[in-house]
């Protein structure tokens, strides 16, 4: 059961989902219909990030390996008979006849990755610090191998397309709106509140009785299951992409999201995907008006990347638990003193 | 060494904090002798031997706490306390050696396992989740035995709120004074209805009116929580009115152990632990 406070930060967090929603209906441009659906999308996977990290305190690199296996899931099991012989000539028999909704495909994606996750991490859980760092580093370049030479399945290294166009705006506010809940009703639950307390100190979690590595495998099941959902959907609103749409830049994006908001809290993931995001439009609308205006004889090319780096950089300096740090939102002592019973 | 007009300051100290030592011992006799330790609930530590690279830190200790007994722990530094409660808890392994509690043994436990077991610790530096409420502090010792959300946080507040800590429920752990952190990570040991609680220098860092207040709230807990106790610390007064019995180690070996009177008087005690020269003082040793 979720306190006063939480359910107070639960509203207010889903309170920009829907302004979003409503702003870019109300505006009817495609461009920012787009840009708001990837914005939720990647507000998904920020999210199932933010319940491994932010509540075991371990940084995962593997989140995106992850979005991978359920973006090229539901692309397998979704994908017209007839496409898939074009798409993916070497698939296996079994696979070139299966047909299912898109948004069961989805779910299988999120399956599946929790299931990866689940025998992939069972050994790793009892690693901390750098070593776990590193473990979970190597655990992407694997699954990004896979990906680039399975070809039977994922087409190799090249563009797989022709997947169903399935995600829109009002979808992935849903998904959106649901995985900030699911979030905030798993911080507070038992394991999070469990998790946290080994974030916080690992020799004192011990010997209250934790059990450090099952909590943390949890977590990281659930983190999975958010990457391979957030997978599935980014996979049928861009319907063609390539094994690299799920590496080093993407968890560069996600994980630089986290960091500016705050790993410790949902807030933290809302306000810095949110924020980053806003960012990186606008940046790129500038970088492409400086070209277009040729004021510098060469193109200006990854500016967004440098300023998310150097804002990564500036956060970690400033303020290492990132903008919103410790308490979420509905927790802040201001909505004590704004609804504070007056005495008289 | 330690007798008549020429006994260390010390020493001194001790003599002078006598007749009150002597009152607190004839209640702790009443008090023991009403809860007297129960023969099938004890915690043994037997012939306990532990290394560091070749150091033996304890060398064949052998100690035993029954339920309802306040047991004092002490030693000058690096005498081998914390390692021996670290045994105990399951953090450090032991060369040679058993623990039990209860009969079952533990040795070589998880300290998970060994704290689901019902015992459980307090820090020589505070060890408290510094990110979460205090009331979420004392919530992870239930939680940790499978307690729900709900029941832990009843139990939680009802912990607090009968050692005086309710105003702090909210605020963050890592915010409160160091004193109120030391008696929140004892409520959070008490939180998992422990049979056995060992405290590593609870009183240390305290300032008198607090290290008075711990007193009263540690005299009554084998009591009130059915439980025993294990304390480490370097403040004799409180080790003197507070525990029943008293093990002495240096270097790693057992010098003295009994009844409080008996130890303290021990001529092995009072040479190696109070000191016999002018540079030495209880609040070293």
């Amino acid at each position: 059961m979720l306190e006063k406070q939480n359910l107070r930060s639960l509203c207010l967090l889903i309170l920009p989902v829907i302004v979003l929603v409503v702003l870019v209906e109300i505006m009817d441009i495609r461009l920012y219909s787009r840009i708001a659906t990837t914005l939720l999308i990647n507000l998904i996977l920020v999210l199932g990030l933010q319940i491994f990290m932010g509540n075991s305190g371990i940084l995962s690199f593997a989140h995106i390996g992850f979005m991978g296996v359920g973006a090229y899931t539901t692309a397998v099991l979704t994908m017209p008979a007839q496409m898939k012989s074009m798409a993916l000539p070497d698939l296996y028999a079994v696979l070139k006849v299966v047909e299912i909704n898109p948004i069961l495909g989805i779910i299988a994606g999120g399956v599946l990755a929790t299931v990866l996750a689940a025998v992939i991490s069972y050994p790793l859980m009892r690693l901390s610090d750098a070593a776990a760092v590193i473990t979970s580093f190597a655990v992407l370049v694997i699954m990004h191998t896979v990906m680039v030479h399975w070809s039977a399945v994922t087409n190799g290294p090249r563009t797989l397309f022709g997947i169903v166009n399935a995600t829109d705006l009002k979808t992935s506010a849903i998904a959106a709106a649901i995985a900030i809940a699911m979030a905030i009703w798993f911080k507070e639950s038992r394991i999070g509140v469990l998790l946290r307390a080994t974030r916080d100190d690992e020799v004192a979690a011990s010997a209250i009785g934790a059990n450090i590595s099952h909590l943390r495998w949890k977590a990281f099941m659930l983190s999975a299951l958010y990457a391979g959902i957030g997978g599935g959907l980014w996979a049928h609103f861009i319907t063609s992409f390539s094994p690299n749409a799920f590496y080093l830049r993407e968890t560069f994006v996600i994980l630089g999201m986290l960091v500016i908001g705050g790993a410790a809290t949902v807030s933290g993931a809302v306000f810095g995907t949110f924020a980053v995001t806003i960012a990186f439009e606008g940046l790129r609308t500038f970088e492409n008006a400086i070209n277009a205006a040729n004021i510098i004889t060469r193109p200006v090319v990854g500016l967004t990347e440098i300023v998310l780096a150097c804002a990564m950089i500036g956060v970690l300096i400033l303020k290492p638990g990132g903008i919103i740090d410790t308490r979420e939102i509905g927790e802040l002592p201001i909505w004590d003193r704004l609804f504070a019973k007056k005495p008289g | 060494m330690g007798k008549g007009p020429n006994r260390s300051p010390a020493h001194s100290f001790l003599h002078a904090c006598h007749i009150r030592i002597d009152t607190a011992v004839s209640q702790q006799t009443v008090f023991h002798w009403i809860y007297s330790p129960m023969t099938d609930h004890r915690l043994s530590a037997t012939d306990i031997s532990v290394e560091f690279s070749g150091l033996r830190a304890l060398d064949h200790v052998t100690l035993d706490i029954g339920k309802s007994e306040i047991v004092g722990l002490i030693g000058p530094n690096g005498s081998g306390k914390t390692t021996l409660i670290n045994v105990i808890t399951g953090q450090v392994h032991p060369v040679s050696g058993s623990v039990s509690v209860n009969g079952n043994e533990i040795t070589r436990m998880l300290p998970r396992k060994i704290a689901l077991k019902g015992i459980t610790r307090s820090f020589q530096i505070v060890r408290l989740f510094d990110n979460l409420t205090v009331v979420k502090n004392v919530e992870t010792t239930a939680l940790a035995k499978g307690a729900s959300r709900k029941a832990a946080t009843a139990l939680g507040l009802d912990l607090l709120a009968e050692f005086g800590l309710s105003d702090f429920a909210d605020q963050l752990a890592g915010t409160l004074s160091y004193g109120d952190k030391r008696k929140v990570e004892i409520v959070r040991a008490l939180a998992g209805e422990p049979h056995f609680l060992l405290l590593d220098e609870p009183a240390a860092g305290l300032n008198e009116a607090e290290s008075e207040t711990l007193l009263s709230i540690l005299s009554e807990l084998p009591h009130r929580k059915n439980l025993g106790m294990l304390i480490i610390d370097h403040d004799m007064t409180l080790i003197m009115r507070l525990c029943h019995r008293l093990h002495v180690l240096s270097s790693g070996k057992t010098i003295g152990q009994g009844d409080v009177d008996d130890v303290r008087n021990l001529p092995e005690v009072i040479d190696a632990y109070l000191g016999t020269g002018e540079s030495e003082g209880v609040e070293n040793a």
